[in-house]
């Protein structure tokens, strides 16, 4: 039997999304495009990316995979994308990753996060990459993050960013305090670390960098003791297009650009 | 030959005697359960307290003398070693009484003195007497750091980030895993809304609780003279999320303490490709030390845990103190441990006075 889907990426693409790999565990759905035109497009989210991934809406595809966006005003891509019925999906370094959003019904970081807002003592977060990565660009990476699990920041600010990290603060939805700390370092591996302190427990999430199925994980805490959530062997990026496939099946579109584009409205209050 | 037998016996059977200035929470939990597995080596003889009803029942736990004034401690010869638990204001004051009174050691819980003049004066009186002084900094003594110290290399010149994390359940919580309290101190519930009191709670988290730690991010910080406080910010029900910066170095500084039963307390040290990672036990439960952790090119290298923690690494460094059996800290080292802490809760409160970063 024949992939439903075909589809083809730039070698940019390719390189930062790990298409190939993400594509052949999903081989009943999508497979590589042979001929000049593909069902499914892959952008890489290099600046300039939503005119890609515009040009690509425009001339027919049936979706848009978009790897590691950098912010950026999505509002034209919306709106060509919705006129087109094209589905763009985000595959975000961290962001995507399964245990943050979960299928209906199943437990994730989002829910405990936000279940613990109304208590919210403290959110300490670190993210931590290599030397010599871009710290503006880490910082997009790991507000996308925190975003996905809290819904909303108040009044962030960057204290300081430079080539060794940053430090951004701002405010939960009940004034707590929260820190986003970027480290750059050989020494640990890349990934993002998310504290939520309330009260009486908290929520602590660990997510690794999509380059392997490494599982994140999701640790509840209360008076009842600590949960760990259950682990998916599931890459951010295989995620991002189980979610594509979804979409493409059932004809809908997802909201992914209207959910980016609160962090490109934030990012713009910082720069 | 029967001499050295003897005289080997005669040594180890000296024990060293010790009074306690100050008979709250941290000497019922902390210092007798230490003491009591130091039995070898040390004895309480002495328990002094301004309480007198706590000053006779702690002391009858172990068997000692009790009193009510700091005079009748420093003045029974049977004390060889004093240790100060009083509250803080008390400190610098009662540091210099037991150095004139010609004891053998003198531990003093941190802070050992709340400005710098209080620092010169001790550091005076100490090098006139000659009596060592240790400050309570009991991380500075657990196992798992003297382990960490012993392998972290040249780690300290070159880590860029700091970061202490201590998260906590109150006090009372682990104090009753460590003993039978008698009194406690009493607490009520803060004005959140008075900025007085936000900034008083900010200097007792730099002064009560980082503290503990600060001497370690001292360690790897050695423009630490050069501290920018980029925000400080309260956390209820107590806490704190301070970011500051040195020429050199990042330091992040966390703390929550509230009605969790899991504690968190962790110091890192991070470079561009190692990175040193300590879980501390908490205080008062007596759970052995901590577990310091190197990566490094993909290598993953533990050191503990071992069997004692800080406070009863403490008592064993004092009993070697009051042998001369090993050199005490310079005192220039426990003045800029003070005088690091003190700038930094300094400028805390600043900070938070000044309303930007609150």
């Amino acid at each position: 039997m024949s992939p439903q889907y075909t589809v083809s990426a730039t070698p940019e693409a390719e390189e930062a999304g790990s298409v190939a790999l993400a594509v052949a565990s999903l081989p009943a759905t999508f497979g590589p495009a042979e001929a000049d035109w593909a069902d499914v497009v892959v952008v890489a989210g290099t600046p300039g990316w939503t005119a890609d991934a515009a040009r690509t809406v425009e001339s027919g595809a049936r979706g848009v995979m978009v790897i590691n966006p950098v912010p950026e005003d999505t509002a034209h891509l919306a709106a060509a994308a919705e006129a087109a019925r094209t589905a763009v999906v985000l595959d975000l370094r961290w962001a995507s990753s399964p245990a943050l959003v979960s299928r209906i019904g199943e437990p994730d970081a989002r829910d405990a996060v936000r279940s613990g807002l109304g208590t919210a003592a403290m959110l300490d977060s670190v993210a931590t990459a290599a030397p010599g990565t871009d710290s503006n660009r880490l910082l997009g990476e790991h507000l996308a993050t925190l975003l996905t699990v809290t819904g909303m920041l108040d009044g962030v600010r960057v204290l300081r960013i430079d080539p060794t990290g940053y430090t951004a603060t701002g405010r939960l939805a009940n004034g707590a305090p929260f820190a986003a700390q970027g480290v750059l370092t050989s020494a640990r591996p890349a990934g993002v670390d998310i504290q939520l302190y309330t009260l009486d427990g908290g929520v602590n999430i660990s997510v690794p960098d999509p380059l392997a199925a490494w599982p994140a994980e999701v640790r509840v805490r209360g008076s009842h003791g600590e949960v760990l959530l259950p682990t998916l062997f599931e890459s951010a990026h295989r995620a991002a297009w189980r979610r594509l496939k979804d979409h493409l099946d059932a004809g809908t579109l997802p909201d992914d650009l209207a959910g980016f584009a609160r962090l490109t409205d934030l990012y713009e209050t910082l720069t | 030959m029967t001499s050295q037998p003897q005289a080997t016996r005669a040594f180890t059977d000296e024990k060293l005697g010790v009074g306690i200035l100050g008979a709250g929470p941290v000497t019922q939990a902390i210092h007798l359960p230490s003491l009591a597995r130091l039995r070898n080596i040390l004895e309480v003889r002495h328990i002094m307290d301004v309480d007198a009803s706590v000053a006779e029942s702690v002391a009858a736990r172990v068997g000692a003398t009790h009193s009510t004034s700091m005079e009748a401690l420093l003045g029974d010869p049977a004390v060889d070693i004093v240790a100060i638990c009083s509250p803080h204001q008390f400190h610098a004051d009662q540091v210099i009484a037991a150095c004139k009174a010609g004891k053998k050691a003198v531990l003093c819980e941190k802070p050992f003195a709340m400005n710098a003049d209080e620092a010169a004066r001790i550091s005076a009186v100490s090098q006139e007497t000659g009596v060592p002084i240790i400050v309570g900094a009991m991380h500075t003594f657990d196992p798992g750091w003297l382990a960490a110290e012993q392998n972290w290399g040249d780690l300290p010149e070159k880590a860029h980030t700091l970061r202490s994390s201590i998260v906590l359940p109150p006090n009372a919580r682990f104090e009753d895993f460590a003993t039978e309290i008698i009194t406690r101190p009493a607490s009520g519930t803060p004005d959140y809304s008075d900025a007085e009191v936000i900034k008083n709670m900010m200097r007792g988290g730099i002064m009560g609780l980082a503290i503990h730690d600060l001497p370690l991010v001292r360690r790897f910080t050695p423009d630490f003279e050069d501290i920018e406080v980029l925000q400080a910010r309260h956390v209820r029900l107590f806490g704190y999320v301070i970011s500051l910066r040195t020429g050199t170095r990042t330091i992040e500084l966390r703390a929550a303490m509230n009605q969790t039963w899991k504690p968190e307390w962790t110091f890192e040290a991070i470079s561009d490709n190692e990175a040193l990672r300590i879980e501390f036990t908490p205080s008062y439960v007596h759970a052995g030390s901590a577990v310091a952790t190197f990566t490094r090119g993909g290598e993953t290298v533990s050191y503990g845990p071992f069997d004692h923690n800080g406070y009863e690494g403490e008592w064993r460094e004092l009993a070697e103190l009051a042998r001369g059996t090993k050199q005490p800290p310079s005192a220039q080292t426990l003045i800029d441990d003070l005088t690091f802490a003190l700038v930094i809760a300094d400028a805390t409160v600043d900070s938070v006075a000044a309303g930007a970063h609150a």
